[in-house]
């Protein structure tokens, strides 16, 4: 059953349009993270959800009631925000205790969950601490506690590990998901952090430039992305203009590859570093005919492999090998070997429809 | 080696312009006799001249010392009435003074709008504007509207004089509170009164205090306003002891009294807030004039 129903929200800014129409929905349950670039839309998209920032148009539903006219207090929603908002002039636990007082919760189921709180964000002994005097880790779990002691419909979060280093970041994230595995929460994820989306979430909602680009599992988006921005923003890629004509493509060197499906005319195709096989060839040796157009132009380790530019036509492909025995060096000639069955992308022009 | 031997010099002089244990011994000594030149000898000249009985030059201290004059001005009955209303008076301007700011530091430390400036310069006009000015023009209008010679006249008119200040305190003080905030506490379900009483009031303390203890101070020491609307029916303590000048010809010796009684309640105000405020609450409300 879907908790969160967000349908044609759009926003806004005098004449600019901040926000094209953006459905989505978030199951019971499930943990779905919104991703873009900054600017794309995806924090003023959380912000409407929460009622601290007004659409321009259409409806959100929460467990089946629509809330888009209520103020921020009444729509049973937590938010966690990027910079904490810890209130500074309160203990750790007054900040918790803050929400459930101001929804008049009563004293003994106050202190209850609280203390559940603070065990599983793991503050306990801090209660008495001001917010000055915790580090960047703890304010973050008590920004965490302080939402979920409100045992909300949603939890939203607002890029909520930015602040972090980065070996801290790490933690928190596996840290978050399984606080959100445990109490079960819907949660809404928003982060430009393409490896934190693909860590955490049950779903990814890719945005840009104020709209929906593409929705998928993290898997789904990684392997098999149906948009070119999709494939370039997840990970690394190589996007290859091509022209088809049935199930036969030219990449741009002129060598001819299979595709997933019947199409015609000009498009993309994204080909993963990882699932291109290099070679080096031998030197002067009998299969100087496939190897002759490429040419490791660099590379670089990176411990658990090693990640090539290679040269082929005008085209500089990236090219990862993983456990390799040796490194090919630089000026090599190398012989490829490309995937077959390679989806043709679309592109969701960011001012397509704006036309 | 040569480049590290450029930097040395460099490196040693960064290191002098710091303080050293060694160097707390001049630095105390300056501070307390700067101190001492700007606030205790002046007070300490104007004690003297209080109780001296005939003081001319070139004697370096007063030939004769009296009492006398201190006891004729504390004998007079009406200084405790008109110390008392100052008191009253001082009070309600305080808190009427913040409780008219508040809305107005609110607007201009959380909305952007137009004219901004134009509104700041416009409530800070009584301060470049002399009082006697505003009096003038608003004894006018008091005295059309019944409110001349009255306590309530004095208090508006007061008030006229204390609000740049505390608003300009507040709006500063409520500037640093972060929109995340007031987001966070409206998400967890305070509504406007509760967000008013829980986040945006204590954040303010630093401000408020700041502003009240000036506007305090100010309504107690305030004379050309209260004395244009008030005089003579209402009497605070300025005016009382304005009274005692001779105004043919300067009386060093009653002037030097009257000045002891005004700084008296300004004294006292602050060692009290010295005492019962933090340091750092103290140093960021005051800082933000």
């Amino acid at each position: 059953m879907s908790m969160l129903e967000i349908t044609d929200i759009t926003k806004d800014y005098g004449a600019s349009r901040a926000l094209h129409p953006v459905s989505l929905s978030v199951d019971e349950g499930e943990f779905v993270t919104i991703l873009g670039p900054s600017g794309c839309g995806k924090s003023s998209l959380l912000r409407i959800v929460m009622g601290i920032s007004q659409q321009s148009g259409g409806e959100i539903r929460l467990a089946g009631k629509r809330i888009d006219m209520l103020p921020p207090e009444r729509r049973d929603i937590a938010m966690v925000f990027q910079s904490y908002a810890l209130f500074p002039h309160m203990t750790v636990e007054q900040n918790l205790r803050f929400g459930l007082r101001m929804k008049n919760v009563a004293k003994a189921e106050q202190q209850r969950r609280i203390a559940h709180a603070m065990e599983i964000c793991t503050l306990t002994g801090l209660s008495s601490r001001m917010p000055r005097q915790l580090s960047g880790g703890q304010q973050q779990r008590v920004a965490l506690a302080r939402a979920i002691v409100m045992q909300p419909n949603l939890l939203l979060f607002d890029e909520p590990l930015s602040n972090l280093d980065a070996k801290l970041r790490d933690t928190l994230r596996h840290e978050l998901v399984a606080l959100h595995r445990r109490i079960g929460a819907t949660s809404l994820y928003v982060t430009h952090d393409q490896a934190e989306a693909m860590a955490m979430s049950d779903r990814i909602v890719v945005m840009n430039a104020g709209r929906v680009i593409e929705v998928g599992t993290p898997l789904e988006l990684y392997r098999s992305p149906r948009q070119a921005f999709t494939a370039g923003f997840l990970g690394q890629t190589n996007l290859l203009a091509v022209t088809a004509s049935g199930r036969k493509a030219h990449l741009p060197w002129g060598q001819l590859v299979d595709l997933a499906e019947d199409a015609a005319g000009p498009g993309q195709v994204s080909v993963r570093p990882e699932s291109i096989g290099i070679r080096a060839c031998d030197r002067g040796g009998r299969d100087t005919g496939s190897c002759a157009p490429a040419t490791v132009a660099g590379v670089s380790f990176m411990g658990a492999s090693a990640l090539y530019t290679v040269a082929i036509g005008d085209t500089l492909l990236k090219v990862s090998q993983a456990g390799g025995d040796a490194l090919i060096e630089p000026g090599r000639t190398v012989a490829l070997s490309f995937p077959d069955r390679l989806p043709l992308l679309e592109d969701r022009a960011p001012d397509r429809e704006a036309a | 080696m040569t480049a590290l031997s450029d930097h040395a010099p460099a490196l040693r002089q960064a290191r002098s312009l710091r303080f050293t244990s060694d160097d707390r011994l001049p630095v105390a000594i300056s501070l307390y006799a700067s101190l001492f030149l700007a606030i205790a000898l002046p007070l300490g000249l104007m004690f003297l001249w209080s109780i001296a009985d005939g003081w001319r030059p070139p004697n370096l201290l007063p030939q004769a010392y009296t009492a006398a004059r201190w006891a004729d001005v504390l004998a007079d009955d009406g200084l405790l009435r008109a110390a008392i209303n100052s008191v009253v008076i001082a009070i309600v301007v305080t808190f009427a003074t913040a409780i008219i700011a508040l809305p107005t530091a609110w607007a201009m430390a959380r909305f952007p709008f137009r004219l901004k400036r134009v509104v700041e310069v416009f409530i800070l006009a009584p301060i470049i504007i002399p009082g006697i000015v505003v009096a003038v023009g608003i004894g006018q209008i008091f005295l059309a509207l019944g409110l001349a010679y009255s306590v309530a006249g004095v208090i508006l008119v007061q008030i006229v004089g204390t609000l740049p200040l505390m608003i300009r305190l507040m709006t500063a003080a409520l500037e640093t509170i972060p929109d995340d905030l007031i987001h966070a506490a409206r998400s967890l379900g305070a509504g406007t009164p509760g967000i008013v009483r829980h986040i945006v009031l204590p954040l303010a303390v630093p401000g408020l205090l700041a502003g009240g203890l000036m506007s305090f101070v100010g309504s107690f020491e305030e004379f050309d306003k209260s004395f244009i609307v008030g005089a003579p029916v209402v009497e605070t303590l300025p005016i009382k002891l304005y009274m005692y000048l001779d105004p043919y010809s300067m009386q060093l010796p009653l002037a030097s009294i009257v000045s002891f009684l005004l700084l008296l309640p300004a004294l006292i105000v602050f060692v009290i807030a010295g005492r019962v405020l933090r340091d750092d609450l103290m140093a960021a409300g005051m800082g933000k004039i």
